[in-house]
C-alpha cells in the first residue's frame, strides 16, 4: 500500500508540473482545435461531393451525419493518443546522454515520461470535453446513444492511449541502437493517420488491407473507441474487442520492457 | 541575383555535407516520405472505392494531382521548410542577430541557409512517377502543357512559401509562436485535397485571400488539361500580391523585433 501511495505521488507531481507548463501554452490548445474543425471541414467537403455524386443516402451503413461524427471523434481520439512528440524527446534523451538522470533515480524512464505525456495533453482532455459535451447537447443522437456507450468510449481511450504510448515506447527503445529513429517514429504516425481509421471508417477499407489490420494494434487505437461511442459496434462485441485491446497493451508494455532492457545494456551514457 | 543564386549553391553543398554524415536519417527521411505518399494514396484509393470521379477529375487525374501535391511538398521540403521551422527560435532567442549582422538579405538567408538534400533523389522518383503514370493512362505529354506546368508549379511554390513565411512571422508579435508549423501544416491541408471540393464562397476564399488551391490544383489541372488563361493569371496576380506582402511583414517584424537573449 506504501509504495502504491509513493508510486502515486511521485507521477502525480510529474503530471502536475507538466498540466501548469501546458497551461503557459494555452494557443496550442487553440490550434488543436483549429486542426480538428479543419479536418472535419475539409472531410466534410470530400463526402459531400461523394454523396451527392452517388446520389446515396447510406454508404456502408454510413449515412452522412454517422460518417461526420465518426471522423470527428476519430480525429479528438487520435489527437489525444498521439504521443510522437513526447517520442522525439525520449530519443534525444537516449542519443544525448540525458537518460543518465532518469538511471541514477528512483524513477522509471517509461512512466515518467508516460505522465509527462499525460500532462502535456490534459489542456487538450479539458477542451475537447468540452467539444464533445457541446456535440452531445447541440446534436442529440448522433453520438452516445446511452451512458454505457460513455462509460465504453471513456474506458476504451483510456486503453487506447496507453496502448499508442507502448507502442511507441518500442520504437523510441531501437534508439538504443540505432542512434537516429525519429524517421521511424515519423513514419509510423503518418501510416497510423489513415491505417487506424482516423480519416476514413475501417470498415471502408478493402478486405484484403483489414485482414492484415486485424493482426495489429491499429484497430484498437482509434476505431474501437469511436465505434463504441457512435454506436456502431454491438454491445455484446465490447467485451472481445476490448479483451482484445488489453492484450495488445500487455504485450506491447512487454515487449517494451524486454527491448528496454537489452537496449540499457548498449547505452553508453555520452553527455547528459 | 547572380550573387544570391552563388549563395544558394554554397548554401547546398554545406548541407549535403552535413546530410551525408548521417546517411541513416538521409536513408530514413526517404522511407519516411514513402509512407507519406503511400498513405495518401490509399487514403484515395479507399475513396475511389465508392465513386468515379469528384467532378472533372477522375481517379487517374486525382493520381496525378496526387503526384503534383507531393512533388510541391517534398521542392518546399528541399528549399525553405527546414528554415521556417527554425525562425521563431532564432526569434525568441535572438539568434536572428547573426543573420542581420551579415552582408546578405536577411529574408533570403532565413528562408534557404539550410536545404533538405534528401528531397532531391524524392523528386526525381517523383517525376518519373509523374511521367509513368501518365504514360501509364495513356495520355501524352505535351511540351506547352509541361511548359506551363513549370511556370503554375513555381508560382504555387511562392505561394506555399508566403502562406508559411507569414505564419512564421508571426512569432514577431506574438513573442514565441512555436506552433506556426502545426498551424501552417493545418491551413495546407485545404491545398492537399483536388478543388473540385469547394464550392461556393468558401472556393473563392481558396483561390484569393487564403489561396490553397493555387499551390497544387492549378498546376495539376495544368498538366492534366492543358494551359488555362484565367488560372494562369490569376495565378500571377495572387502570386506577386502574396510576395509583397511578405516582404512588408517581414519589414515590419524586423522594426518590432528585440534581439530577445543580447
Amino acid at each position: 500500500m506504501n509504495m502504491v501511495n509513493r508510486f502515486t505521488a511521485k507521477y502525480s507531481a510529474v503530471i502536475r508540473m507538466t498540466w501548469i507548463q501546458a497551461l503557459e501554452y494555452k494557443a496550442n490548445s487553440l490550434v488543436g482545435t483549429f486542426a480538428i474543425i479543419s479536418g472535419v471541414f475539409i472531410e466534410y467537403l470530400l463526402w459531400k461531393r461523394i454523396f451527392l455524386t452517388r446520389g446515396v443516402s447510406v454508404i456502408n451503413g454510413f449515412t452522412f451525419g454517422d460518417l461526420m461524427v465518426y471522423i470527428f471523434l476519430s480525429l479528438v481520439v487520435g489527437q489525444l493518443k498521439s504521443s510522437w512528440i513526447t517520442s522525439l524527446e525520449m530519443i534525444t534523451a537516449i542519443r544525448e546522454g540525458e537518460l543518465n538522470k532518469y538511471l541514477i533515480r528512483p524513477i522509471s524512464f517509461f512512466t515518467y515520461h508516460f505522465m509527462l505525456f499525460i500532462g502535456y495533453n490534459s489542456l487538450f482532455y479539458l477542451v475537447y470535453f468540452f467539444m464533445i459535451a457541446g456535440m452531445i447537447i447541440f446534436f442529440p443522437g448522433w453520438a452516445f446513444p446511452s451512458l454505457l456507450n460513455i462509460a465504453g468510449f471513456l474506458g476504451t481511450l483510456i486503453i487506447s492511449v496507453y496502448l499508442s504510448y507502448s507502442v511507441y515506447f518500442v520504437m523510441v527503445c531501437f534508439a538504443f541502437w540505432f542512434g537516429e529513429v525519429r524517421a521511424l517514429i515519423i513514419a509510423y504516425n503518418l501510416a497510423n493517420m489513415v491505417l487506424s481509421g482516423q480519416m476514413v471508417p475501417l470498415r471502408f477499407f478493402p478486405d484484403s488491407v483489414l485482414k492484415i489490420l486485424r493482426f495489429t494494434p491499429l484497430p484498437y487505437l482509434v476505431d474501437l473507441p469511436v465505434s463504441i461511442a457512435t454506436g456502431n459496434l454491438p454491445v455484446e462485441r465490447w467485451w472481445t474487442e476490448s479483451l482484445h485491446s488489453l492484450f495488445w497493451s500487455v504485450a506491447m508494455t512487454f515487449i517494451g520492457l524486454v527491448v528496454y532492457r537489452e537496449g540499457i545494456q548498449r547505452y553508453e551514457g555520452f553527455g547528459g | 541575383m547572380v550573387r544570391n543564386l552563388k549563395l544558394f549553391w554554397a548554401f547546398f553543398s554545406n548541407s549535403l555535407t552535413r546530410d551525408m554524415e548521417f546517411k541513416a536519417n538521409f536513408i530514413g527521411m526517404l522511407f519516411v516520405d514513402s509512407v507519406y505518399y503511400g498513405s495518401h494514396f490509399l487514403f484515395f484509393s479507399v475513396i475511389f472505392n465508392y465513386v468515379d470521379s469528384l467532378l472533372e477529375f477522375t481517379k487517374d487525374d486525382v493520381t496525378l494531382f496526387l503526384i503534383i501535391t507531393f512533388m510541391m511538398d517534398t521542392v518546399y521540403m528541399l528549399l525553405i521548410a527546414e528554415n521556417l521551422g527554425k525562425l521563431n527560435r532564432m526569434i525568441v532567442k535572438g539568434d536572428l542577430d547573426f543573420v542581420l549582422m551579415k552582408p546578405v538579405n536577411s529574408q533570403f538567408f532565413s528562408s534557404f541557409r539550410y536545404v533538405n538534400s534528401y528531397a532531391v533523389v524524392s523528386i526525381i522518383m517523383l517525376s518519373g512517377l509523374l511521367g509513368y503514370a501518365n504514360h501509364l493512362m495513356g495520355r501524352a505529354i505535351l511540351l506547352q502543357n509541361v511548359l506551363f506546368f513549370g511556370y503554375s508549379f513555381m508560382l504555387g511554390l511562392c505561394i506555399f512559401y508566403s502562406v508559411d513565411f507569414i505564419i512564421a512571422s508571426l512569432a514577431f508579435w506574438f513573442r514565441d509562436f512555436s506552433m506556426s508549423g502545426w498551424f501552417s501544416h493545418e491551413i495546407m491541408k485545404f491545398s492537399m485535397r483536388p478543388d473540385t471540393i469547394y464550392s461556393g464562397f468558401l472556393r473563392k476564399t481558396l483561390f484569393t485571400i487564403i489561396p490553397m488551391a493555387l499551390v497544387s490544383s492549378v498546376p495539376a489541372r495544368i498538366f492534366i488539361y492543358g494551359p488555362d488563361i484565367r488560372y494562369l493569371l490569376l495565378q500571377t496576380i495572387v502570386t506577386i500580391c502574396f510576395l509583397i506582402a511578405v516582404r512588408i511583414v517581414w519589414i515590419r517584424g524586423l522594426a518590432r523585433y528585440e534581439s530577445a537573449s543580447s
